[in-house]
């Protein structure tokens, strides 16, 4: 028996190893490195040097860093409810059955599976306010449109317009989540005589919160986390506009080579994104709503 | 048993695998007895390398025992990518860096001071045109030798300006000129809309900056390389960003950037024909020789108060890392060497006088007035200070970026503000 038990935990152990090895050495390893660089002052060649909470107290008086904070701040609060929103959108349109839905509901996906420099690009032709094809659009309007990534007043902005190509993502989660709910939820509320949009709120809204709860989540950590677009398109500027966090700590680390500050930056990040969705989860139990769970 | 057995190798096996990869370095291939290779970095890319390779053809035929690798990386990830290699030993033995990237690195001791092997293989260094060895010599000691260079000048379009009769710039030219001949060749349509561009400028490119301040007399560091207040901040510097803005802004001679973020501001419209000049370095002149838009003129860049000029290079040095600084030595003379010009001269301007005087470019009334430019070089604000891209740099920048866009913005606050946050960041790494 005792040999069972062991023999039984000896194959746990080997069919864990591959994420066990991987974990440690590609997570858990870099992590507590990171926090070690964290006190010290080190440019890669020369030896690190213990400055202790230097590199911390130094954030207080760093301009840019308040500024990209701000910035990420900004580009959060207005790209995630657009997220959840426009992904819900996508969802409804592409929900009802019929022949050749499956072809929209790619075309709606597609784009997610791009790389993310590609779309960048694609985006700055767009863009381009001497002839690119939004200004052009705008153009058939009698609208003179701005100049979008060089203007620090609409630069933020046009990012945001950018990341609008990721809401196929969020519009699958949906999807997946509006085919678990059961029908009969729809029959009993059709039978109360409840229209569409009621059953839209009544019914679809509730049951799908668990799955909007998971899109807010991952679109709060993954905003925090923006680089590619301000990297390619605008790298932070114009008047760091668009300076990122994320950015500002890869320019720390790789551009000026403070590698110390910029493992300060990176768990100053890690810590705020930390505190959120541990709000984001408190917040559960006041919104979110868990088919089979007991009311209160 | 023995089923789980072998997939307990195998899971060994894997994370060996997995763990090697993290930490070997780039090896080099099986070479037969006697044979060395060394390996050269380089941040060139694309057609950039074909002279390279080319130098290294000939190299490798002179030196039979001596195989030379190639190792491109292009893009902004050079540098970092250099330092962790150096960092982890495992460097490429020749390596290529630019200009302002030079003391930083070496004050890393990621180089070889080349001063004993240049004396024991009693190479010439006279043979490099003025100037050109300067950006690879810090403290009296020489680290890098020339790879290629350019310094700043004016291109024009012989076409626009024959067009409007307006006579060609002449060296010697001054700030005025420029604006009134900018002026002359701007010209609008019925309904007021520019049709054709007096000057197209690098936008918010803050090294190429640094002529306009050095020809208006101006310095945006002190000398002994401690302060940005009363340099930055200075008049001279404030006449000269303000006559920058007023070209864009006030008289509108030049069209706005592009693309703010592109190397020099993304503008097209010199290539296009549809402006007169541009200020700019060498890199373009290929493609603006064979454009159909342009009959090619260039004149060195007008002066203020000084006739100044700023220089662009890179170079190449050898590893602190490298376990063949002899050979890498030999490679290195003959790239940066009058070898390695006669290759480059048809790639880039040739750093070696001979080089440069036999193919005829000194004398060309395009290449010439490249090469002559070298005679009036003011040395760049990084070398009066290690810090110089991650203080005053950005300041800069942010300068720049505002009068450009802003045609009310007010120059000389700004430029006092800038220099209050580039001294800052400076105290506080400097401490």
């Amino acid at each position: 028996m005792k040999s069972l038990h062991r023999k039984e935990a000896l194959s746990f152990y080997i069919a864990i190893s591959p994420w066990l090895v991987g974990f440690l050495l590609f997570t858990a390893g870099p992590m507590v490195i990171s926090l070690l660089t964290s006190f010290t002052d080190w440019d890669l060649l020369t030896d690190p040097l213990w400055v202790g909470l230097d590199n911390y107290r130094n954030l207080a008086t760093d301009p840019l860093f308040i500024q990209s904070i701000k910035v990420t701040l900004a580009y959060t609060a207005a790209y995630v409810p657009l997220d959840l929103a426009g992904g819900l959108l996508l969802a409804l349109l592409v929900r009802p059955q019929f022949r050749g839905i499956g072809v929209f509901r790619t075309i709606f996906y597609l784009p997610t599976v791009f790389s993310g420099v590609a779309f960048v690009v694609v985006w700055l032709w767009m863009l381009n306010p001497n002839g690119g094809l939004i200004n052009l659009a705008l153009g058939w309007f009698g609208i003179e449109g701005p100049r979008w990534l060089l203007d620090p007043k609409y630069s933020l902005w046009a990012l945001v317009m950018m990341s609008f190509w990721g809401w196929g993502r969020s519009m699958a989660l949906y999807l997946g989540g509006m085919q678990s709910i059961p029908g009969e939820l729809y029959e009993a509320a059709a039978m109360d005589g409840a229209g569409s949009v009621r059953q839209f709120f009544a019914v679809t809204l509730p049951l799908l919160s668990p799955t909007i709860f998971f899109n807010l989540v991952l679109s709060v950590i993954a905003t925090f986390q923006s680089f590619t677009s301000a990297f390619v398109a605008t790298n932070g500027g114009p008047l760091d506009s668009t300076l990122f966090l994320v950015l500002y700590i890869y320019r720390q680390a790789f551009e000026f080579f403070h590698m110390g500050y910029a493992a300060a930056l990176a768990w100053v990040l890690f810590a705020i994104v930390l505190v959120l969705t541990l709000l984001l989860l408190r917040s559960q139990k006041f919104w979110v709503f868990y088919l089979g769970e007991r009311s209160k | 048993m023995k089923m789980q057995f072998r997939f307990m190798i195998i899971v060994l096996m894997l994370s060996l695998v997995i763990s090697a990869c993290t930490t070997t370095a780039p090896t080099n291939p099986a070479t037969t007895e006697g044979t060395i290779v060394i390996r050269a970095g380089t941040g060139d890319g694309g057609d950039g390398l074909t002279p390279h390779q080319q130098i290294i053809m000939n190299f490798e035929d002179l030196n039979p025992n001596v195989i030379v690798q190639l190792e491109p990386v292009s893009g902004r990830d050079y540098y970092a990518r250099l330092l962790t290699q150096l960092a982890a030993k495992a460097a490429p033995d020749i390596i290529q860096i630019g200009d302002d990237a030079v003391p930083s690195f070496v004050t890393k001791n990621a180089f070889v001071p080349l001063d004993t092997y240049l004396k024991d293989s009693n190479f010439d260094t006279s043979i490099y045109l003025p100037g050109l060895l300067d950006p690879g010599r810090i403290d009296g000691k020489q680290y890098l030798l020339p790879k290629d260079y350019s310094p700043l000048a004016v291109y024009y379009n012989k076409k626009l300006f024959d067009a409007a009769s307006v006579p060609y710039p002449v060296d010697g030219w001054t700030w005025e000129d420029l604006l009134a001949t900018a002026q002359k060749l701007t010209l609008k349509d019925a309904s007021g809309n520019v049709t054709q561009w007096g000057i197209q400028l690098p936008a918010a490119w803050t090294t190429g900056f640094e002529y306009w301040v050095a020809a208006a007399g101006g310095s945006l560091i002190s000398e002994d390389g401690k302060s940005f207040v009363g340099a930055m901040d200075s008049a001279d510097v404030v006449r000269a960003v303000q006559f920058y803005a007023d070209l864009y802004n006030k008289y509108q001679v030049a069209p706005q950037p592009a693309d703010m973020n592109a190397f020099g501001g993304g503008n097209s419209e010199f290539a296009n024909g549809k402006a007169a000049m541009m200020l700019f370095g060498r890199w373009p002149q290929g493609g603006f020789k064979t454009n159909p838009n342009i009959s090619l003129g260039v004149v060195a860049p007008p002066m203020d108060k000084v006739r100044a000029n700023i220089l662009f290079w890179g170079g190449f040095g050898i590893a602190a890392t490298s376990k063949e600084p002899d050979t890498a030595f030999k490679y290195l003379s003959y790239v940066s060497g009058e070898p390695g010009a006669q290759v480059w001269k048809d790639w880039a301007l040739p750093a070696v006088r001979s080089v440069a005087e036999s193919s005829g470019l000194s004398n060309d009334p395009i290449e010439g007035v490249w090469i002559g430019e070298l005679n009036h070089l003011v040395p760049r604000a990084y070398t009066f200070t290690p810090y110089w891209n991650e203080t005053a740099d950005p300041a800069l920048r942010k300068v720049l970026e505002s009068v450009i866009l802003d045609p009310n913005a007010d120059v000389k606050g700004l430029l006092t503000q800038a220099a209050k946050d580039a001294q800052a960041a400076l105290d506080k790494l400097g401490k």
